[in-house]
């Protein structure tokens, strides 16, 4: 290994984009931000924007039309415009995945925290609770809360949060009984800080690279289940479009709409792929073992 | 290994008892009371005050919620699940109806997922560093990207709406009953193809990444070293030490596929028009059933973590660092 010196995270980039893959599958991910960021500048009604439709601009003389010139992929059973939907679709999408991950991220980290600084019965109860939540099949729990709450995209984030912390609790636990005996952490006890400033100042930033990786693969999960939500008809309400609610309707017209079926399934495997190669390759370019 | 055997049943009864309080303070958080459901899903609008309390008597709702939760265990100890609010059938009977059919299919798509998978990620393993093994990497990484009900709707349209060989969806064809025994066989087979093509090709790269990992990592250790510097073939070397070790971590991966098959039935089912237990949770949850939701909310839970369990004390087995480590 005879790497040019540098901070971690300088080491981990060099070594990431050794691999074009993960290179490319990071690209795709900034394009598909910008371009749900941009959603209502680029799919508006008005004719100034670049798509000319807008996700709602219903037009049922043009039903079930294939791509043409003017609805590059297709209309849906209502006329509207599918690339425009998808657009906006990206929207939710990335949304879901990334809020739902970052309560993951704050609840595992938290109590990961904790458990592995305390140790003992905090360690103890932890793994208890993990162990209850781990023989709940996720998509059954999922549905039951999105059901029973009112499906809405802020439950759906929060079902997936409360359902997919535990591998980052883990992940940071691990962390945790690891540096928690480093000097830098004897040091900080010795300059008197009090424990919270100890787990969350010094430890916690030491501990979150691994965690990281985690929620790379927890946004993937996340996008995953929302569309599967959506597709069962418990996502986000409608007319709101999302990736999975076209994949819905699709299902009435399968014996003859297939760009219906292709698109919006194409888009939600790229980005579920996508944020699955981030986070495998950041994991071994994170692993000193691996070259 | 007697006290860990101890310790782990232990600890599986309080999981028992974490998993019907999760369960309990989940249903309860809901807003609205379980009977204005039950009351509206059977008409009657308004009901005299005497009657609803009649009502809620009869169902223990009048008494506190540790008393309440205390009448529902006592039912799950017996496999008491109350009856549905649907068709006032026993939950327990309406499950036990359906889980055969999500068996078969759950069971023959685990099989198809496990002697492609495993194969497939030792085989890749044993040719670390050739272009062969980034391949399947990259491969089962795509596989297990896809949505299952996307591939199931790709499926669909290819072969029974393009080719038109295979069913659409259901379980036997609308004939099945004038078919002859071998043709009955036939028809229930080429049912079970689409389904359980979904719901075995993201497992089998689960199981192909997962064993591939193992090998790799027994690959790494010293005594695999070890063995080569004696001069064993690089055959035997792979045969006598490093594929009985890499096989012990998969032990506790089948024990965890449970709940994704699981939950992967919920939406096979529905788009196949299965008629398991993934349907009848489905359709539970639309019509606010509630006995039949905690019913098979309790159900599944147990049954992984029995799963768990189980493959806990046979990992404990074949690995003896384990039941010592736990000491």
């Amino acid at each position: 290994m005879s790497e040019p010196a540098g901070g971690m995270w300088a080491i981990t980039w060099r070594r990431y984009r050794r691999s074009k893959l993960a290179v490319m599958a990071l690209l795709y991910v900034g394009v598909v931000s910008l371009i749900a960021l941009s959603a209502p500048l680029i799919a508006s009604s008005s004719k100034s924007s670049l798509i000319g439709f807008g996700p709602d601009d219903v037009n049922v003389v043009n039903r079930l039309h294939p791509p043409d010139q003017q609805h590059r992929l297709g209309t849906d059973e209502l006329g509207r415009d599918v690339l425009a939907r998808m657009i906006h679709g990206a929207r939710v999408s990335l949304t879901v995945g990334l809020l739902a991950t970052a309560m993951a991220l704050v609840v595992g980290s938290f109590l990961g925290a904790i458990a592995g600084y305390y140790g003992g019965a905090a360690d103890w109860l932890l793994s208890r609770l993990i162990e209850v939540v781990l023989c709940f099949p996720l998509l059954f729990l999922s549905l039951a809360i999105v059901a029973f709450f009112g499906p809405s995209i802020w439950t759906i984030m929060i079902a997936l949060g409360l359902t997919t912390w535990t591998s980052e609790a883990r992940y940071v636990r691990g962390e945790f009984l690891r540096i928690r005996e480093m000097e830098f952490a004897y040091a900080a006890r010795a300059s008197g800080a009090r424990d919270s400033r100890i787990i969350f100042r010094h430890l916690l930033p030491n501990a979150l690279a691994p965690v990281l990786v985690s929620a790379s693969f927890g946004v993937a999960y996340a996008i995953l289940t929302e569309s599967a939500l959506s597709f069962l008809g418990l996502g986000v309400p409608l007319p709101t479009a999302t990736w999975g609610s076209i994949l819905a309707s699709a299902k009435t017209y399968i014996e003859y709409a297939w760009w219906l079926v292709v698109f919006p399934g194409v888009a939600i495997f790229l980005t579920v792929a996508a944020f699955n190669i981030i986070g495998d390759r950041f994991r071994d370019a994170l692993d000193p073992r691996s070259n | 290994m007697l006290t860990y055997v101890v310790r782990r049943l232990l600890y599986g009864v309080l999981t028992f008892f974490g998993i019907t309080i999760a369960i309990f303070v989940l249903v309860h958080s809901v807003p609205g009371d379980p009977i204005s459901f039950y009351i509206g899903t059977h008409g009657a609008q308004s009901l005299s005050r005497p009657v609803l309390d009649e009502i809620r008597h009869a169902h223990h709702l009048d008494e506190s919620l540790i008393r309440q939760y205390g009448w529902w265990l006592r039912g799950i100890m017996t496999l008491d699940f109350g009856n549905s609010f649907i068709d006032h059938q026993p939950v327990t009977e309406r499950i036990a109806e359906k889980l055969p059919n999500t068996f078969i299919l759950n069971v023959i798509a685990f099989l198809v997922a496990a002697l492609i998978g495993v194969p497939l990620g030792l085989w890749s393993a044993a040719r670390s560093g050739q272009p062969i093994e980034r391949a399947s990497a990259v491969t089962s990484f795509l596989l297990y990207s896809l949505p299952s009900f996307w591939v199931a709707l790709l499926l669909m349209q290819l072969f029974s709406v393009r080719l038109n060989v295979l069913p659409l969806f259901g379980m036997t064809s609308d004939d099945y009953l004038d078919l002859g025994a071998t043709m009955k066989l036939v028809d229930r087979a080429k049912h079970l193809i689409l389904p359980v093509v979904t719901l075995a090709y993201a497992q089998l790269a689960v199981f192909a990444r997962f064993s591939k990992s193992a090998l790799t990592e027994v690959i790494r250790q010293d005594y695999i070293t070890t063995a080569r510097a004696k001069g064993a073939t690089s055959g035997a070397v792979l045969w006598h030490h490093a594929f009985r070790n890499a096989l012990i971590p998969l032990i506790t991966l089948f024990g965890l596929t449970l709940p994704y098959l699981i939950s992967g039935t919920v939406i096979v089912e529905q788009i196949f028009q299965w008629d398991g237990i993934g349907r009848l949770y489905f359709d539970a949850i639309l019509a606010r059933d509630y006995p039949t939701v905690l019913g098979l909310s309790v159900a599944t839970a147990v049954a992984t973590l029995f799963a768990s369990l189980f493959t806990d004390l046979l990992y404990a087995a074949a690995d003896p660092r384990i039941r010592l480590e736990a000491r």
